[in-house]
């Protein structure tokens, strides 16, 4: 094996200690018993035990035996197809987004205050526990709050609207005693709730984050709300901010990645000013666009709320609009959309839920 | 140890030391100054950013070494370190044929001429400082052997600089042990057998006391930046003690680019031998460097 | 630094090791670096034995020359130039990938580094029936998007299936992953020896800033050394494998405004060819439209730039919404 010290997870400065003792590679340290190293290094037991862990192979940590091994492009399609997605309601989305919001990937939705990012959210909240036999996911969802945006009443009315569809969508028995259990009562409890106050807090949450995802395998859905309030907030170190931030999106990613589960972030506008004109692009920065799969940017357009795939590595930016209802994230009325045109396939749309207009 | 006899030296050994080997003063007056040739034991350092010119002008150099006298070379031999793995024979090749087209027509003679020059130059390939290091100790015995061995060029020689800066942990001197071990038997090479180095670094540390944002008004000269940001040397000190020449390369402004997509290069020559900095300008073509006039 | 090891080359052996060590010698470059005659009086070895060893040590470790006229035949039977599936990228490139080289397509969010990632992989395992290697860093890969592109070239869905299958995917998520993920790479590929019908032919690291801008900055330089060793590596992969590498990285402002390739001075040096992605500039054209502009290239002129659309997707498929699916998905 040609794996070096210098470029293994250790501490900096037991790999200073181990290169200069002579130790370059895994293969200098195979028949090395760690007594022997703690002297010939000059760094303590545990070090020196770590050490031996981490640069042999036959003892490299799960996750990173789990890149080492690899896997066909097909079988990430079968991967894929198995981890489904999560629908918004909003069927002209759905589209859009190719089934709904993706399992086992981060997904970024940006937009200025009262857009209804955390309506999506919450929406997606209650629509990841939609039951298996109704095309849902059956799972659970973490909402992160960091802004104090979420409401329990509205919640409650959001799936009180996801279960009344539901119910209007029972054709056989299975579904019938699987809405049994489907209540608002049962979606309640099957969103865990945390409220962070500033990015430690964040941090801190996101790093306990896989061990809770280990212990709740139901959780398939991760919500951030926002991401942009706790960074833009009291971290005035721009440079210390951008490397913090990328750090999370990483941590964010493997952890979607690793769990399959769908990890969605909210992200503040803030105002460009180029010369000539102003215009609003998501905050934190530029490169943080990188840092989710998906993004989505929610905009208004006169009256209409309007959403925008803006970067995605499986679809086709587009725009549509969508509507924010009483019962949650729903496709604006037809009229619009007939004037944008932006899906042909209309022949599927009325089988969307399309619920506007029977609880109001 | 290097005023040491040596214990055995072969007639060719021996021929070589004497002799000495060929100077690559006139190697191209372009580039260096009147009289401030490369000598016999110099050291020349290339140094710039990344995409200004240093490797197209290193090409342009090795060319003129290893093509036959005949075809207006210097016909010695070159061995060529390469550290950065971005030695791009194609391109030598590419720049080489289309320097004899320009030159002597007959183009059956062509493919041998270009295979001859190929062979005078020699390629390494090094991918730790540690592999540099017994590289050129293990090169000091083929210089021995081979008198016509004139130039050695190394690409570059800050390849391993953040590692072993990493790897040395808080301690200067520990980071810098290799490239000074490289530099002293480097030293021994060129004081002892009279070997011309070239060695490429490259600009990665800005220079912060310089202050950057002065602008200069652009007249119709392409504008440069007189003291670029990346010329700070970060290098051993022993490394900065043996250097004769020093050439630093920059780039004209991208908002001067002709619409030919011509791209001015400059490159400045300073040497301990001669007063001042000799400029010179090229830019870059299919056929490699083109000096421009004035 | 190599440390001295009985078994490292033949005539040293544990004897002469212990002895050496009381002459301070513990490593290789010591031994080299030594003078032999002075070292065979201090430690009361044979002079013999230990010019032999240091013969033998200098022979493995350093690197061996080869002729420049073998290095230019070697590489005019082995370099293969690899299509991106894209024509004006092609033309872009001076008609694709080279193996042995890097080439890096830098751009913005959503300006298509993935798409062509996508492409490379497609039309390397598709029409080349070759292997491809793809690192994701940034949790971008879609094997759904890689299905389409393939249904746009083939219908025979077993070839699909197959190009599929040549795509292995590494999932590698911080820089240490990735690291190992490339080093076991060059081990595996080393051990299966001469290049076959089986062996990798594009490595595409998607992206390499996704792991490594976090690491930089701040006064550590322990970033920097981790990302140098992910160019040696990549590098080191190209050349003795002879694959063509492509890597995505993310792209920066410099004082003037202008876009620039991330991670900084060091690594710029690092890829052989570089280009940019941006969005088609003016407004109403389609959204998939994208430019792509020369940065740096020893073959072709800088600044050369090309204008090319995301091929589009049909949008009438994969309907796995939720009331659609719903009778599908009462038999399962």
């Amino acid at each position: 094996m040609i794996r070096t010290v210098s470029g293994s997870p250790l501490a900096p400065s037991v790999k200073v200690k181990l290169i200069n003792a002579g130790f370059q590679t895994a293969a200098d340290l195979t028949e090395v018993q760690s007594l022997q190293l703690c002297k010939a290094a000059g760094i303590s037991q545990e070090e020196a035990d770590e050490a031996l862990q981490t640069l042999h192979d036959h003892s490299l940590p799960l996750q990173q035996r789990a890149a080492v091994q690899g896997l066909t492009a097909l079988d990430l399609l079968h991967q894929e197809e198995s981890w489904g997605n999560i629908v918004t309601f909003c069927s002209e989305l759905d589209n859009v987004l190719g089934g709904g919001v993706p399992v086992g990937n981060t997904t970024e939705i940006c937009g200025v205050p009262g857009i209804g990012k955390t309506q999506l959210c919450m929406q997606l909240a209650v629509d990841v526990q939609i039951p298996v036999c109704f095309g849902g996911l059956g799972g659970e969802a973490m909402f992160i709050d960091t802004e104090g945006g979420f409401v329990v009443q509205r919640l409650v009315g959001v799936a009180k609207a996801a279960v009344e569809h539901c119910a209007a969508l029972v054709e056989d028995e299975e579904q019938r005693s699987a809405l049994e259990s489907f209540t608002v009562e049962k979606i309640l409890s099957g969103v865990f709730l945390v409220r962070c106050q500033d990015h430690v807090e964040l941090l801190a949450e996101l790093h306990l984050l896989p061990d809770f995802l280990r212990t709740h395998p139901q959780v398939r859905l991760v919500l951030i709300d926002s991401v942009a309030s706790p960074f833009r907030q009291d971290l005035h170190d721009l440079s210390q901010r951008t490397r913090l931030l990328h750090g999370l999106a990483q941590h964010l990613t493997h952890l979607s990645a690793q769990h399959g589960t769908a990890v969605v972030l909210t992200n503040q506008m803030t105002t460009k000013v180029s010369p000539g004109h102003t215009h609003l692009v998501p905050a934190l920065g530029e490169t943080w666009g990188h840092a989710a799969t998906q993004r989505l940017i929610l905009h208004w357009e006169g009256a209409q709320r309007f959403a925008t795939l803006n970067k995605s590595s499986s679809r086709k930016d587009a725009t549509v609009p969508y509507n924010i209802t009483v019962d949650g994230f729903r496709d604006a009325s037809i009229s619009v959309s007939s004037v944008l045109s932006h899906s042909p396939a209309a022949g599927s749309h009325s089988k969307r839920p399309r619920t506007e207009n029977q609880h109001t | 140890m290097t005023g040491r006899v040596r214990m055995a030296e072969n007639g060719a050994q021996l021929l070589a030391r004497i002799e000495g080997r060929r100077s690559l003063e006139d190697i191209d007056q372009n580039v260096f100054p009147v009289n401030g040739g490369p000598l016999q034991g110099d050291v020349i350092e290339f140094h710039g950013v990344e995409g200004s010119g240093k490797t197209e002008m290193l090409y342009h150099l090795l060319i003129r070494c290893i093509l036959p006298t005949h075809s207006g070379g210097l016909e010695v031999e070159v061995v060529f370190v390469d550290t950065d793995y971005h030695f791009d024979m194609l391109r030598l090749v590419s720049i080489l044929e289309s320097r004899l087209t320009s030159s002597s027509p007959p183009q059956s003679e062509m493919e041998e001429v270009v295979r001859s020059s190929l062979c005078r130059l020699s390629v390494l390939h090094c991918s730790s400082s540690v592999q540099l290091l017994l590289t050129l100790h293990y090169l000091e015995g083929v210089v021995c052997s081979r008198p016509a061995l004139c130039l050695l060029v190394i690409d570059s020689i800050s390849a391993f600089f953040w590692i072993d800066h990493a790897n040395g942990g808080d301690s200067l001197t520990r980071q810098e042990a290799n490239l000074r071990k490289c530099t002293e038997i480097l030293d021994r090479l060129r004081r002892d057998y009279g070997v011309v180095v070239f060695a490429t670094t490259h600009a990665v540390m800005r220079n912060y006391s310089s202050s950057s944002g002065s602008s200069e008004p652009s007249g119709s000269a392409p504008s440069w930046k007189r003291n670029s940001d990346f010329d700070k040397q970060y290098l051993c000190r022993s490394w900065q003690k043996i250097l004769t020449h020093r050439l630093l390369f920059s780039k004209s402004e991208q908002s001067s680019v002709s619409e030919e997509h011509k791209r001015i290069f400059s490159s400045a020559c300073s040497t301990v031998r001669t007063k001042g900095v000799h400029r010179c300008v090229f830019h870059l073509t299919e056929a490699g460097v083109q000096f421009s006039a004035g | 630094m190599v440390l001295l090891r009985a078994g490292l080359c033949p005539g040293l052996s544990e004897d002469l090791i212990k002895a050496l060590l009381e002459g301070a010698v513990r490593t290789v470059e010591d031994l080299v670096l030594s003078d032999p005659e002075h070292l065979a009086q201090k430690c009361s070895v044979s002079y013999k034995a230990l010019v032999a060893v240091r013969r033998v040590l200098l022979a493995q470790h350093a690197a061996f020359p080869i002729s420049g006229a073998d290095l230019y035949d070697e590489l005019l039977s082995s370099t293969s130039i690899l299509s991106t599936g894209i024509t004006s990228v092609d033309n872009l490139l001076d008609s694709g990938l080279y193996t042995g080289e890097i080439t890096e397509v830098c751009g913005g969010p959503g300006t298509g580094k993935t798409q062509i990632c996508f492409s490379v992989a497609v039309s390397v395992a598709h029409e080349l029936k070759q292997n491809v290697t793809y690192i994701d860093t940034n949790g971008g890969i879609c094997a759904n998007r890689l299905l389409q592109m393939l249904q746009e070239k083939t219908m025979d869905s077993a070839e699909q299936m197959n190009a599929l299958q040549r795509i292995g995917v590494f999932r590698a998520f911080d820089v240490f992953a990735l690291l190992s993920c490339l080093q076991n790479l060059r081990a595996n590929s080393l051990q299966m020896g001469t290049v076959g019908s089986g062996s990798v032919k594009v490595v595409i690291v998607d992206s390499v800033s996704a792991v490594l801008s976090h690491m930089l900055g701040g006064k550590q330089n322990e970033g920097m050394s981790l990302m140098m060793q992910v160019a040696t590596e990549l590098k080191t992969i190209a050349k003795d494998l002879n694959v063509a590498i492509l890597v995505s990285n993310h792209v920066t402002r410099d004082g003037n405004n202008q876009l620039k390739a991330g991670l900084g001075q060091s690594w710029s040096h690092v890829p052989r060819t570089r280009i940019l992605l941006q969005r088609g500039e003016q407004p109403g054209a389609s959204s998939s439209l994208r430019t792509a502009t020369i940065l740096k290239s020893s073959r072709q002129p800088c600044y050369l730039m090309e204008e090319f659309n995301l091929s589009p997707q049909p949008q009438e498929e994969s309907q796995t919404g939720f009331a659609g699916k719903r009778k599908l998905d009462t038999d399962s």
